[in-house]
């Protein structure tokens, strides 16, 4: 059986014309998605059984038992966090931030380790944006910032950005510019009209050199900023200056080096500067396919967007300080939960030598390192492949993700729900 | 006077997690006119449950006091996951005998605070009056705002004997801060008035400042490369480099000076 316009639970860019054939309740071929989707489209090893750990094994056991051994353990902690969230959809979410109200938890997702710093600073100065169709059908330039998009977000330039055909602009690239700036020559470098490389660490200075001449002040702008030559900034303030409808994609490489949160405050001031001349815009490459969905979810639900604490009654927000890895680092945590994330490949030795002390629940399709040391694990079915549900796209386009094949495992919104009730029941018995 | 005396008990942060305890009510202010026991019974977060400050402290109390500003509240013990230490205090005094943790006199309005070692992150948070002075190092956003606010400190003073972390004084309107050694990045980002005085060295100080005065008087690594010069200028007879910015928020409004060796 072939389904057509499947939605790829994969990267940022939820592509939504994905064609997938399934024989025998199995997906046997993936078109149209690009090399990473296609992998988890055809699916790999999972984790067969429910499980807790009992003398350092785990043992098997049914989703009933797992469901209360982690509401015991989250019910009893002090200081609990509850992260992952991007790789499942939103109605999983808006269950897991009920339960962090009930058991005054931290709940964060991986936006914390990934664009979190860009969501500080559209809280600071907004964000001039727009959707991909329109990038899609107008820009005339891309200048992706500290991205690399063929390699992370394989489709990205091929369905919206430099590659793509669009409405106003029918011969595709040739019509476009396309500007890259990094630290290193990358792949998507190499595709670039102008590339522009920075000294590691200097992208702060640069943007405010950029906003400088944007504005006019050519002359107090020295003649090398952060190892660029003020002619190679002026002749990217000039591409900017000429185009009709320009956008910046920015990614890892601004929000995680020196700066951080500071640097997107700086690259958003930038598409203000050259409002002074045209039609600018500013994106941020979403890494999962979901995690600006939870972004999305828990702010309508607790105001803030992530890193959220609720232990004393209320939500306080303050990445850097309840952000997951500042406070595992800090070994603030007696209990963790995980779910669709992989902390223990991703998060600093020093927090996972913290995780190794504290009970850990792990709710994931797929055995990762976070299973060697989980002590409860529960098996989930895989969004966007055995469950449907709502994801949020990069541009913040909500988009359905489908169920293909039938499952015997649990949602993870099901899990959550589980984990809820018998949470439940033991506050409740500690209230009265 | 009156002192009081509260010493983390061991046990608090002893354990496998180090949860930390919240002390925003435990202030001179708020402490006037109680009793030990009543001191004892005050009712304090520690992680997501309340539990009565003599759980968790030692307490002691020794003479009399008319008024707030006659109390002062000695801290000792593993101070490290005490957060909130003085916050919002408007009067009396608060010795933190150890390193503290986040917020320690964020929102303060009056009074003083002596921290014998080093502080967290967000130290004179929005802090309004009175005195804080770090002996040791302080963390990043010293002096800065709660995230999504758009002012930091508005007033009284600040010294660090140390370091100073990342972002000192963002969105600072007033008061004075004074590092004693060296400046992370971005020291007076988003500056709009008041003043800050760096010994040591200070790397991309300034950023899209729009008021206020700094000055660095070791040496300044990433210069803002759109900010003005104006003039050389001596300041208490030494010479400085004067600057105006920051012009990336465009002329009109750069009205931040910036003093550099």
């Amino acid at each position: 059986m072939e389904v057509t316009d499947v939605v790829c639970p994969l990267c940022g860019c939820v592509c939504d014309d994905v064609v997938v054939e399934v024989e025998d309740n199995k997906v046997t071929k993936v078109k149209g998605a690009c090399a990473v989707g296609k992998s988890k489209l055809m699916g790999h090893g999972r984790i067969t059984s429910p499980a807790i750990r009992e003398n350092g094994v785990l043992k098997d056991c049914s989703y009933d038992e797992a469901i209360k051994r982690a509401a015991e353990i989250l019910a009893a902690a002090r200081r609990p966090l509850m992260y992952g969230w991007s790789s499942t959809v939103c109605e999983a979410s808006k269950v897991g931030i009920e339960l962090a109200e009930e058991i005054g938890a931290v709940i964060d997702n991986t936006a914390s380790v990934c664009h979190g710093p860009s969501v500080l600073a559209i809280q600071d100065v907004g964000l001039p944006s727009c959707t991909l169709g329109e990038v899609k059908n107008r820009a005339d330039l891309v200048i992706y910032w500290g991205a690399n998009p063929a390699a992370a977000h394989g489709n990205h330039m091929k369905r919206y950005s430099y590659i793509s055909k669009g409405y106003f602009l029918p011969e595709g690239k040739k019509e476009k510019k396309l500007a890259v700036v990094d630290v290193r020559e990358t792949k998507s470098a190499k595709l670039a009209d102008v590339f522009i490389r920075i000294e590691p660490g200097k992208d702060y200075l640069v943007l405010s050199a950029l906003r400088a001449l944007l504005l006019g002040y050519d002359d107090v702008v020295p003649e090398e900023v952060g190892g660029v030559s003020k002619k190679d900034l002026l002749e990217l303030v000039q591409m900017m200056k000429e185009t009709k409808f320009g956008i910046i994609f920015f990614g890892m490489g601004v929000t995680h080096s020196r700066g951080r949160h500071n640097n997107i405050v700086n690259a958003i001031q930038v598409t203000r500067a050259a409002h002074k001349h045209t039609k600018f815009n500013i994106m941020p490459m979403r890494g999962h396919y979901n995690v600006n969905g939870f972004n999305q979810v828990c702010t309508w639900e607790t105001g803030f967007p992530f890193s959220v604490d609720l232990s004393e009654g209320y939500a306080w927000y303050n990445p850097g300080e309840t952000s997951s890895t500042d406070l595992l680092m800090r070994g603030e945590c007696d209990a963790a939960l995980f779910i669709a994330t992989d902390p223990g490949a991703h998060f600093p030795g020093e927090s996972i030598r913290h995780l190794s002390k504290i009970p850990v629940i792990q709710i994931d399709p797929y055995a990762n390192p976070t299973t060697e040391f989980a002590d409860v694990v529960i098996p989930a079915a895989i969004s966007g492949i055995e469950a449907e549900g709502t994801v949020y796209r990069m541009d913040n386009i909500p988009l359905r993700l489908r169920k293909m094949i039938e499952t015997e495992y649990m949602t993870d919104e099901a899990i959550m729900k589980g984990i809820l009730k018998e949470t439940r029941l033991l506050t409740l018995s500690r209230r009265l | 006077m009156q002192t009081i005396r509260l010493k983390l008990k061991e046990e608090v942060t002893g354990r496998n997690a180090r949860i930390p305890v919240d002390a925003s009510l435990l202030t001179p202010d708020k402490l006037f006119g109680k009793r030990e026991s009543e001191i004892k019974a005050v009712n304090v977060w520690w992680g997501n449950r309340k539990e009565n400050t003599g759980e968790l402290f030692d307490v002691s109390v020794e003479g009399e006091a008319g008024s707030a500003e006659e109390v002062k509240i000695v801290m000792d013990g593993d101070l490290s996951r005490v957060k909130h230490i003085g916050e919002g205090m408007k009067a009396g005094e608060i010795e933190a005998n150890g390193d503290v943790d986040m917020h320690c006199g964020a929102m303060m309005a009056g009074g003083r605070i002596t921290v014998k070692r080093n502080a967290d992150c967000w130290a004179g948070r929005e802090m309004r009056g009175g005195e804080l002075v770090i002996e040791g190092d302080a963390g990043d956003n010293l002096c800065a705002m709660y995230r999504g606010e758009m002012t930091g400190m508005t007033g009284g003073k600040v010294v660090v004997g140390g370091n100073a972390g990342e972002c000192v004084g963002q969105y600072m309107a007033g008061g004075e801060i004074q590092i004693k050694r060296n400046a992370d990045i971005l020291a007076g980002l988003n500056m709009k008035g008041g003043k800050i005085t760096i010994e040591g060295n200070a790397v991309m100080p300034g950023a899209d400042m729009t008021g206020g005065e700094i000055t660095v008087k070791g040496k300044v690594q990433d210069m803002i490369p759109s900010f003005k010069f104006v003039e050389t200028t001596t300041v208490e007879g030494e010479e400085y480099k004067k600057y105006l910015g920051d012009l990336a928020m465009t002329e009109k409004k750069a009205k931040g000076m910036l003093y550099v060796r």
